[in-house]
């Protein structure tokens, strides 16, 4: 048996990567496909009482519709249990008064519609796919530059992820690409930032030695949780390649098939 | 600090130093002239990956600077050196205007990654080309890293955020072969037989031309034109040998001190 699951009979919670662990993105309609087994194993935690929160740097669609889609693969998802950068970001805007000018996909533009945007003193970036073109960047850098304190905010910090038709490079390349250009240091929102992962956690009243988070990114899912105290498996789907079980800093707590055979095995130990 | 032997030789940046795209800076033909007559070999060193040789020296013969071919070197050149050393077919992201620079070099089936300014092909789906070359392998060969150009309508991002952008996908390093990279401070010297410390360097930009220059052994003379922005010259340690507002001013501290 492996030995990650011994620890998992005081396990409350649970959090989830969605995208390369639910299902994989991309295709000709946008859907995406599920990864086998990964529907029922999501009831089955359900049944199983333990709390559970999708904690996910998706920032292609509003929450409301990522959960829409989520829905028509097949699982039984809520808004309420999924944890967003986007609507984290709105919240640090709000606070701390400031007005973005957003670099991010079109399909995650509504989120911030409450926003004031005129006359910009941030940067937002987001994963904006095709909206990633020089002359976007080229704005968000203007932005930057003519500002004496420079605020850059990332929803994530991914190197890429897998769609259908291949990997394709994610938000944190343009992060770092912005800021080379203005030699600055962005403020990550979402994984792998502590703040993220503990937000999550307070939401389903449960403490970091007490939740285990499952993902397919071995730095920003596992090695994100484990700085927090939380332990974390990596599965073999999704971004996933070989080398991530060698990686020179972080080591997951356990390695995975998939979704399924991580429930399978927790089940099995939490009814014992 | 070691008594410096006399000045043998000038490197000069073009684009923010000579000229800001087609006009002149106010003074440097002139200037130029004047350098000229002292007993200095002059370089034209430059990082301006947009344009083959033959264009840059179109633009400045029409801005009427007195400069042959052979005194050019960039960034460029020193790419094409590199992919016929590695033997490898590069998958060219440049702009179209230098390309005649790569004239002979197979580039079917690339595997490698050569990237310049090229605003046009710095989109999601050739960056995501680039990436999964990489990913399998490819060497990736930046002709520099500067971090923004000036244009008319203001600072525009150059290449160095799109090389940075794929390094840290990739966890690899680029090969870079423009400013600031000792090597080629030391390749533009190679054909004319002076050391670096008998060379200066006068260029716009504090890291890329000044701290290069001075990290190959030279002298570094910042200018304040081009993209210059307040207090650039900070920027790096050991300061350069010299801030002043233009090319005119750099050449008087050459004529007056250094000789």
């Amino acid at each position: 048996m492996a030995t990650w699951a011994v620890g998992a009979r005081g396990l409350r919670g649970l959090l989830l990567d969605v995208s390369g662990v639910l299902y994989d993105s991309g295709g000709e309609e946008g859907l995406g496909s599920a990864i086998a087994g990964s529907v029922q194993a999501v009831r089955r935690i359900k049944q199983s009482g333990l709390k559970l929160r999708f904690c996910t740097n998706e920032t292609q669609a509003t929450r409301a519709k990522f959960v829409q889609k989520l829905q028509q693969l097949g699982f039984d998802v809520s808004e309420k249990e999924v944890i967003a950068p986007a609507p984290a970001a709105c919240r640090i805007l709000q606070e701390r008064g400031l007005r973005p000018y957003l670099l991010v996909h079109d399909a995650l533009a509504p989120e911030f519609d409450s926003v004031d945007k005129s006359n910009p003193n941030c940067v937002v970036l987001g994963d904006a796919a095709n909206n990633f073109s020089y002359e976007n960047l080229n704005k968000a850098f203007q932005v930057l530059i003519g500002l004496e304190t420079p605020i850059l905010f990332s929803l994530g910090k991914g190197r890429y992820y897998k769609e259908t038709d291949g990997l394709k490079l994610d938000v944190g390349v343009y992060m770092k690409a912005l800021e080379y250009a203005c030699d600055i240091e962005a403020e990550v929102v979402g994984k792998p930032s502590k703040a993220f992962f503990l937000s999550a956690l307070a939401d389903m009243d449960v403490e970091p030695h007490e939740a285990l988070m499952i993902g397919d990114d071995i730095v920003n899912d596992v090695g994100g949780a484990q700085q927090c105290g939380i332990g974390a498996l990596l599965v073999r789907t999704g971004k996933f390649r070989p080398c991530d079980e060698q990686h020179p800093e972080v080591k997951a707590d356990g390695y995975v098939t998939n979704l399924a055979e991580a429930v399978d095995i927790l089940l099995e130990q939490l009814q014992r | 600090m070691a008594a410096r032997r006399a000045l043998k030789a000038v490197l000069v940046d073009l684009s923010g130093t000579l000229h800001i795209e087609d006009s002149a800076v106010p003074g440097a033909q002139e200037a130029l002239r004047r350098l000229r007559n002292s007993p200095v070999a002059i370089k034209f060193v430059t990082n301006t990956t947009k344009e083959c040789k033959k264009t840059l020296l179109e633009r400045l013969r029409r801005l009427e600077f007195d400069i042959t071919e052979d005194e050019i070197f960039t960034s460029l050149t020193a790419a094409r050196n590199l992919l016929e050393q590695k033997h490898v077919r590069p998958l060219l992201l440049v702009d179209n205007s230098a390309l005649p620079d790569f004239e002979g070099i197979d580039t079917n089936n690339p595997n490698a990654v050569v990237i310049g300014l090229a605003p046009e092909h710095f989109n999601y789906q050739t960056m995501n080309k680039a990436f999964r070359l990489l990913l399998d392998g490819a060497p990736l060969i930046a002709i520099h890293k500067a971090r923004y150009y000036k244009r008319k309508d203001g600072l525009a991002l150059g290449p160095g955020p799109f090389v940075t952008g794929l390094e840290y996908a990739t966890d690899t390093k680029a090969t870079v072969v423009g400013k600031p990279e000792k090597t080629f401070f030391l390749e533009a010297l190679r054909s004319m037989g002076c050391t670096p410390e008998e060379t200066i360097m006068i260029g716009d930009d504090c890291r890329d031309d000044v701290g290069g220059a001075q990290n190959a052994g030279m002298r570094g003379i910042l200018v304040k034109t081009g993209k210059y922005r307040a207090g650039d010259e900070d920027k790096i340690s050991p300061a350069p040998h010299l801030t002043c507002d233009s090319f005119t001013y750099a050449v008087d501290h050459i004529l007056q001190n250094l000789l």
